[in-house]
């Protein structure tokens, strides 16, 4: 089988979509039955050093006329069995692709793409997909919601959690960012005023309370970094908590284990997570996690078995309740993996594949372009 | 069940009436059985056939079977979708169950409403398929099966279509002369399959042609003792829509234990709660069957026949007649478009439209069958809605039921005699979505197994080709004369009144008195369907409209 990504970034990306987008085109290289993936990326990558084997990324074109035509030329080259979208904007340019090379289409959503209505244009190439893959439950109700004929086409493929969370030393972890006997909350997200819904506001405005509560002894760290900061090292000024709020920039991928053992609590109030990969990543470190009962966090926290989410009234009370329950670090890991870890996400991926290779007939008709690849 | 070698475990609810032909072809083929139980042929036979077995069943049936090998699940549902089936996927977990009301009690569900249920109830009188009331369950096609495997749920694939069997026979009509032999033929065969049975199987009797032929065909397949239930209504008495004199007729004529039961408007009222909580999604009809599968539980049978179905398979309906003519009369003016609006609008404001909502709508719809066919049947028009519900769920409403695309989709393939179309129309849509539903629930309510020899998908193939010759009056003729001891004249020649309920009359009683008899009639029925089923964003005077709208139907 020869597949054909076409995403935004990939290799050598940041943030959780490109994290997603490797951990995908990975799986799918391990696969016997697959022969090579060709992707082709929009945003050039950082480094490029990781790149698994059968894997060609093709070299970033950031203009959309330009990536269209690497796109149709890396298409009449390979002559793809599969081809999939990784974004819900590059939907036409994929289902032309497809529809030319008699390709199977998939269709990945990531989440927060289809919170608004999608328009006639890009519902169209989801409609015509052979499958569509969602992070999360909600997202897949969302699509089904708006397209109901792709309710037994749309399926659920969750973030998975890479083997590095693990619980380790928790003293030398908060050595090592030089905590103190405090009581830590931590956040891990891009502080972004644009989206804005990570939910810092909401934890912060629990501080003063939390500070009386435990004499001082309580310290609340934001790590990422973003335009957002400023307002948000404001509203520590003002609610009084800013001794007590630590900023740490963007964390590195080395350091993040760790940051995640030196914790107590992680929480993340936000009020719209396509998935929320990062409640996971704390948890398989040994951290409990909590969020909202909002969008995909209920499948990151099992429905509330590995994790707290609650409605958003009942968030300061639950996260003083986070911090006074210590659970078995080794088993919570233990349990976040089975479901979420890389085994898991290998298993469905080649579920899938294998569902494609067996099902009867493709969808579409003869290819538009003909001759061997 | 489980299957002796433990792979295969079935869950299974309905009936099959060709069990002890399939486990003869299985024994002769080397299959052995462990138990008598019917049930086993079932596991023996998708172990031979997998996906295909279906297809070889007779009978009512909504069917799961898990096997432990392949670690997948198939579901199955009858040709004409006599047994209801319904699943709900949230991307993680798959749930079916038979009846709506099962799904939701596991409360793992989102309750959330499905804008299409209530908008389809008002507009046809009970929710259409596949849609439900609640936005994350929806029904498994008829004549659909479904795999579920480690990769999900795959695609409901279509085993069987009653549309292709009426498309079928469109193409190939039978003699004229030979409507009467074909008609006795196949339906004394069907009556003779449905009576396979280990305990007693009675019959529903009316005043009409269907259930007193059934009656007589019952006899002439060797059932010497057989009792007969009929319905009737203090209201009635002596007036023409009392069915039980002429049922007495009857019943006499054939020899049957003739019981006939009495319902008054305080029994009526007594029992609304209770049919209420029984009725799995809501429905504007039901009530007769309630209590006709309730006097037959009470005067001891757990099976009975039901003559359902004959006014669809043999040009019963009024629609066999309106429905061909408003095509062919407006299928021209109705191409110009913006016209039948227009038409509609012009003699609205001329007040034609108090006293007759759907004939200002004709121009509108009735230019082709799926517009017809909904102007016939429909309870509300969508124009009309917006009085009964938000305007939002309206809107949105519609635009999943997409009706007139999904009536096309069920008369798809389109048969090429008019008649074949409206029975396929009716089949599909009216009987499905309503009768067969209604006689689900209510039977199932008093433990009693209702069996319907003529919706049948065997007897659907042997008369298809019958249909196209058929007009209202000779379809029943035909029936009529198929025992060979023939309905009595008196039956035959009876106007149609069709088998109702006087609900209409209490829920009118009910609202001339004004402030002394709240609690009764229509606005108690609003107030229970609101309580029910929960349709929290109608407006509760849409609700009493619709439901003034529900007694008058009942009383048609």
């Amino acid at each position: 089988m020869r597949v054909l990504v076409l995403a935004t970034d990939a290799f050598g990306g940041y943030g959780g979509i490109a994290q997603y987008n490797r951990d995908l085109i990975q799986a799918m290289a391990s696969q016997a039955a697959v022969d090579f993936v060709d992707v082709a990326v929009r945003v050039a990558p950082l480094s490029l050093d990781d790149i698994p084997k059968k894997v060609q990324q093709a070299q970033a074109t950031r203009g959309r006329l330009h990536y269209c035509f690497r796109a149709a030329a890396m298409a009449v080259r390979a002559r793809p069995d599969l081809i999939v979208n990784a974004h819900l904007y590059h939907g036409p340019l994929a289902l032309a692709l497809a529809k030319a090379t008699g390709a199977r289409l998939i269709s990945q959503l990531h989440g927060t793409e289809i919170w608004r209505d999608v328009s006639a244009s890009r519902l169209g190439p989801l409609r015509s997909s052979d499958a569509v893959l969602c992070v999360s439950r909600d997202t897949r109700q969302r699509v089904v919601e708006a397209a109901p004929q792709l309710a037994a086409r749309t399926h659920v493929l969750p973030n998975m959690v890479r083997r590095r969370f693990h619980p380790g030393d928790r003293a030398e972890a908060r050595r090592r960012f030089g905590f103190g006997d405090e009581k830590i909350i931590l956040t891990v997200a891009r502080l972004d005023g644009r989206k804005g819904y990570k939910g810092h506001d909401r934890v912060l405005h629990t501080m003063p309370d939390l500070l009386r509560q435990y004499d001082g002894k309580v310290r609340y760290v934001i790590a990422g970094e973003g335009d957002d900061r400023a307002r948000l090292e404001g509203l520590a000024l003002s609610l009084g908590v800013a001794h007590a709020v630590r900023f740490t920039g963007r964390v590195s991928d080395e350091a993040l284990p760790d940051l995640y053992r030196a914790s107590d609590v992680f929480a993340m109030p936000s009020t719209g997570e396509g998935f929320g990969i990062v409640y996971l990543e704390a948890m398989a470190c040994g951290t409990p996690a909590i969020g909202l009962d909002v969008g995909g966090v209920r499948d990151a926290m099992l429905d509330g078995q590995l994790g707290a989410c609650v409605p958003v009234e009942q968030f300061p009370e639950a996260l003083r309740a986070a911090l006074e329950t210590s659970p078995d670090a080794d088993d919570l890991s233990r349990r976040v993996h089975a479901h979420f870890g890389e085994n898991a996400f290998q298993v469905r991926v080649s579920d899938m594949l294998h569902s494609f290779l067996k099902a009867e007939g493709a969808l579409r008709s003869e290819p538009l372009l003909k001759g061997s690849a | 069940m489980t299957s002796a070698c433990e792979r295969y475990v079935v869950i299974f609810n309905g009936e099959i009436y060709n069990y002890p032909e399939l486990r003869r072809e299985l024994e002769a083929r080397g299959t052995h059985f462990t138990s008598a139980s019917d049930t086993e042929v079932l596991l023996h036979l998708y172990a031979e056939c997998g996906a295909d077995m279906p297809a070889k069943l007779r009978g009512m049936f909504a069917l799961a079977i898990w096997d432990n090998h392949a670690r997948s699940l198939f579901l199955a549902r009858d040709p004409y979708g006599i047994k209801p089936l319904y699943t709900a996927n949230d991307g993680w977990t798959f749930r079916f169950a038979s009846q709506v009301k099962a799904l939701i009690a596991g409360r793992a569900i989102s309750r959330d409403p499905e804008p299409a249920g209530a908008t389809g109830f008002l507009l046809w009188g009970s929710v259409p398929e596949p849609f439900t009331l609640y936005r994350d369950i929806r029904a498994l096609p008829a004549g659909h099966s479904q795999i579920i495997d480690e990769a999900g749920p795959r695609p409901p694939r279509a085993y069987a279509s009653i549309a292709e069997v009426f498309a079928d026979g469109a193409a190939r009509p039978a003699p004229r002369d030979d409507v009467f032999s074909r008609v006795r033929g196949a339906v004394s065969e069907s009556v003779k399959a449905h009576l396979v049975a280990d305990v007693e199987v009675g019959v529903f009797l009316s005043a009409g042609v269907d259930s007193g032929a059934l009656l007589g065909l019952m006899r002439d397949a060797g059932q010497r003792h057989v009792k007969a239930i009929t319905l009737a209504f203090g209201e009635f008495e002596n007036t023409v829509e009392d069915e039980a004199p002429l049922a007495r007729l009857t019943a006499r004529h054939y020899g049957a234990e003739h019981v006939v039961r009495t319902v008054g408007r305080a029994e009526f009222e007594a029992e609304l709660p209770a049919i209420l909580q029984a009725m799995d999604q809501p429905s504007i009809d039901g009530v007769n069957t309630w209590f006709v599968a309730k006097a037959a539980h009470e005067a001891g049978l757990k099976v009975a026949l039901s003559g359902l179905g004959g006014d669809e398979l043999l040009a019963g309906y009024p629609s066999f007649r309106d429905v061909p003519r408003w095509v062919s009369l407006l299928a021209a003016p109705s191409r110009v478009p913006g016209l039948g609006r227009a038409a509609r609008m012009m003699l609205t404001a001329l007040g034609v439209g108090r006293q007759n909502p759907k004939a200002v709508s004709l121009l509108e719809y009735g230019g082709a069958y799926p517009g017809a066919y909904l102007l016939r049947r429909a309870l509300y028009l969508p124009h009309e809605l917006d009085a009964l519900l938000d305007a939002q769920t309206v809107r949105d409403g519609l635009r999943r039921l997409k009706s007139l695309a999904a009536l096309r989709a069920s008369m798809t393939p389109a048969p090429a005699r008019a008649q074949s179309r409206v029975a396929l129309l009716e089949s599909a849509n009216y009987m499905r979505n309503q009768l067969l539903r209604d006689a689900d629930w209510a039977g199932m309510a008093h433990s009693l197994e209702i069996r319907t020899p003529l919706v049948d998908f065997d007897l659907l193939k042997a008369l298809s080709p019958v249909t196209p010759r058929l007009s209202p009056g000779t379809g029943k003729q035909a029936l009529a004369a198929a025992p060979n001891l023939q309905l009595p004249r008196a039956i035959v020649d009876r106007r149609r009144t069709g088998f109702c309920v006087p609900t209409g009359h209490w829920a009118a009683a009910a609202n001339a008195t004004t402030a002394a008899s709240k609690g009764a009639g229509s606005r108690a029925w609003a107030r229970e369907v609101l309580k029910h089923f929960g349709v929290a964003n109608a407006s509760v005077a849409g609700l009493q409209k619709a439901c003034t709208g529900v007694a008058a139907e009942l009383a048609r």
